[in-house]
């Protein structure tokens, strides 16, 4: 295994994971604000829905997507005729698996940002004058964001090791949908120990990198 | 005109309460629990669980979103926006090109050296003195304070009385001011409502509702309060100038450079501190020779009545110390009292 093969799977596991993040931050906020700040019917059954991700088994989150997604389901078959091509073992059925199982951690972390938010702050700006788009974008959502920052790089790090739900959509077709979590797992199979310890090396140094560039920023930020 | 008639029910609380007035500023007054501030959120329309009406400056408010009120609403914590500084605290609240009225907040106020600050940065004083300001800032129709000094000790509440009186006659905004401070109402409000368990129970001139309302026993200790009509005499020199009574006594009052000059004081009766010998080298500016005119117990206090020169004093001084000094009536007495502890009212 050479190191072109391995900055390919690097690559790959990070497009993945940017894909995959970007995808559910806007979403993933709007649903922890609307949790956290909304009553309505069917908030706990959402709540439940949302978290469904963290507690199901992986791969039974993968087997839904995997029947949601194939080309004789109406989505599946929608996106094979808008794109031209099925979307199941892609790459970007891999970031469709790596957002749903991360998404819980954006909802999660947006939602406690939002409820320490004190109430209070949002009523003054309301009396001020601000729309509630002004006061969601100036007050609360600035308030909220080391929570919902803190969430976000969780899921990105969750995506980055996504296996489970990502091997039954995107299989591991190397050079194509091999992110560093199945590579490791394909080169354990093929007995092919030290370069799943070099791949798993690679993955240490990569969440190290991630993890300490964010908290940085984060410390920078709260100064 | 402005009124209110407000209903609600809650667990163990029922408010319903109704008032009118005309003047522009008008305080609510009434215990911890009395609806006061239940009813000021409503005004500002934060409170969907309150119905009834609610009129200022003869436009009804209610059916409107808050933020259509056009009301100033100073909570007693001030509620300052923590990630933004001072200066963006105030922009928040400003109309696109209203520099003008921005600079005359921040010049009212005194906030200049405090712009760049954040509200972590700030006393218990400026916060306060920020939050009006933002209201203001807003061109609010009126300003809800929501017990402004509350938070304050009374050093720092005699400090900022002077701003809101500042605030109330430079930007002719109409204030309603919720308080269980006697003295805060005295000296801001024109017209008082009394609050009791949701209901109002007493309005109008806050000296003769206090007073009556004293009499009937719900408000302890408020006629032990000392509130005169004074003239200025002499001119301000060092930040102090002298005032007298109607009865020719004289007293040194804290004047802040920029405020009008004090047409009533008020001393609290704790703030007076008594002693049967005339007192030399002391820092104090307010040394008042008098007479004790009797005393009566109050709880573990006991209430003092001083005369001097013919103007009656209310001091409150412990039992212990009232058994130790002798106080009895006809022993000479001396008043002591700082001049930062005279609250000068406009």
């Amino acid at each position: 295994m050479d190191a072109a093969e391995i900055c390919v799977i690097v690559l790959r596991t990070l497009q993945v994971g940017c894909v995959a993040t970007a995808a559910i931050l806007v979403p993933g906020i709007a649903l922890g604000w609307l949790l956290a700040r909304e009553r309505f019917a069917g908030r706990m059954l959402l709540q439940t829905i949302v978290c469904l991700p963290m507690v199901l088994p992986p791969v039974a989150v993968g087997l839904l997507l995997l029947v949601t997604l194939s080309r004789g389901s109406a989505l599946g078959g929608l996106i094979e005729r808008v794109f031209g091509a099925p979307i199941v073992l892609t790459w970007w059925a891999a970031a469709i698996a790596a957002a749903v199982m991360s998404l819980p951690l954006v909802v999660l972390g947006a939602q406690q940002g939002f409820l320490a938010v004190p109430r209070r702050l949002e009523q003054v700006a309301a009396t001020l004058g601000a729309s509630p788009l002004r006061v969601f974008f100036c007050v609360s959502l600035p308030l909220a964001a080391r929570s919902i920052a803190y969430g976000t790089l969780f899921a990105f790090a969750r995506s980055l090791g996504e296996f489970g739900a990502t091997t039954l959509v995107a299989g591991n077709i190397p050079g194509q949908t091999e992110t560093l979590a199945l590579a490791i797992y394909a080169r354990i199979e093929q007995f092919e120990d030290q370069e799943a310890l070099l791949l798993s090396a690679v993955s240490i140094v990569l969440a190290l990198l991630i993890t300490g560039a964010a908290e940085l920023c984060l410390r920078r930020h709260r100064r | 005109m402005n009124a209110f008639d407000l209903h609600a029910r809650y667990p163990g609380f029922v408010l319903a309460a109704s008032a009118t007035w005309h003047e522009s500023c008008v305080a609510l007054f009434g215990a911890s629990g009395s609806g006061k501030s239940t009813i000021v959120e409503a005004i500002a329309g934060l409170r969907a669980d309150v119905r009834g009406t609610v009129s200022l400056g003869g436009q009804r408010l209610d059916g409107l979103p808050s933020r259509r009120r056009g009301i100033g609403w100073v909570p007693q914590d001030a509620a300052l926006f923590p990630h933004r500084s001072v200066l963006d605290n105030l922009r928040f609240a400003a109309r696109p090109g209203d520099a003008d009225l921005l600079a005359r907040v921040v010049d009212a106020l005194e906030l200049s050296p405090l712009l760049a600050r954040r509200p972590a940065q700030l006393s218990g004083g400026e916060r306060q003195r920020v939050a009006l300001g933002r209201a203001l800032a807003a061109r609010p129709r009126a300003l809800l304070l929501d017990e402004p000094l509350a938070a304050l000790d009374r050093p720092l509440r005699a400090r900022l009385v002077p701003f809101l009186q500042r605030i109330r006659t430079t930007f002719d905004v109409p204030m309603l001011i919720v308080s269980h401070d006697p003295l805060e109402v005295m000296a801001l409000a024109r017209h008082v409502i009394v609050l009791e368990a949701g209901r109002v129970v007493a309005e109008g001139d806050p000296r003769e509702v206090l007073a009556a309302h004293e009499a009937l026993g719900s408000l302890r200790g408020l006629a032990a309060e000392n509130v005169f009509d004074v003239s200025v005499v002499g001119e301000v020199h060092d930040g102090i100038v002298l005032v007298t009574t109607p009865h020719g006594v004289r007293l040194a009052v804290v004047h802040a450079k920029g405020f009008g000059l004090p047409r009533r004081v008020a001393i609290t009766a704790e703030d007076i501190v008594l002693s049967t010998t005339a007192p030399s080298d002391i820092s104090a500016q307010n040394v008042l020779a008098g007479v004790v005119q009797g005393t009566r117990a109050s709880g573990a206090q006991v209430v003092v009545n001083v005369s001097v020169d013919g103007e009656l004093f209310v001091v409150r001084v412990t039992a212990k110390a009232a058994q130790r000094l002798g106080l009895v009536k006809g022993r000479a007495a001396h008043l002591i009292v700082k001049a930062h502890a005279v609250l000068a009212v406009e």
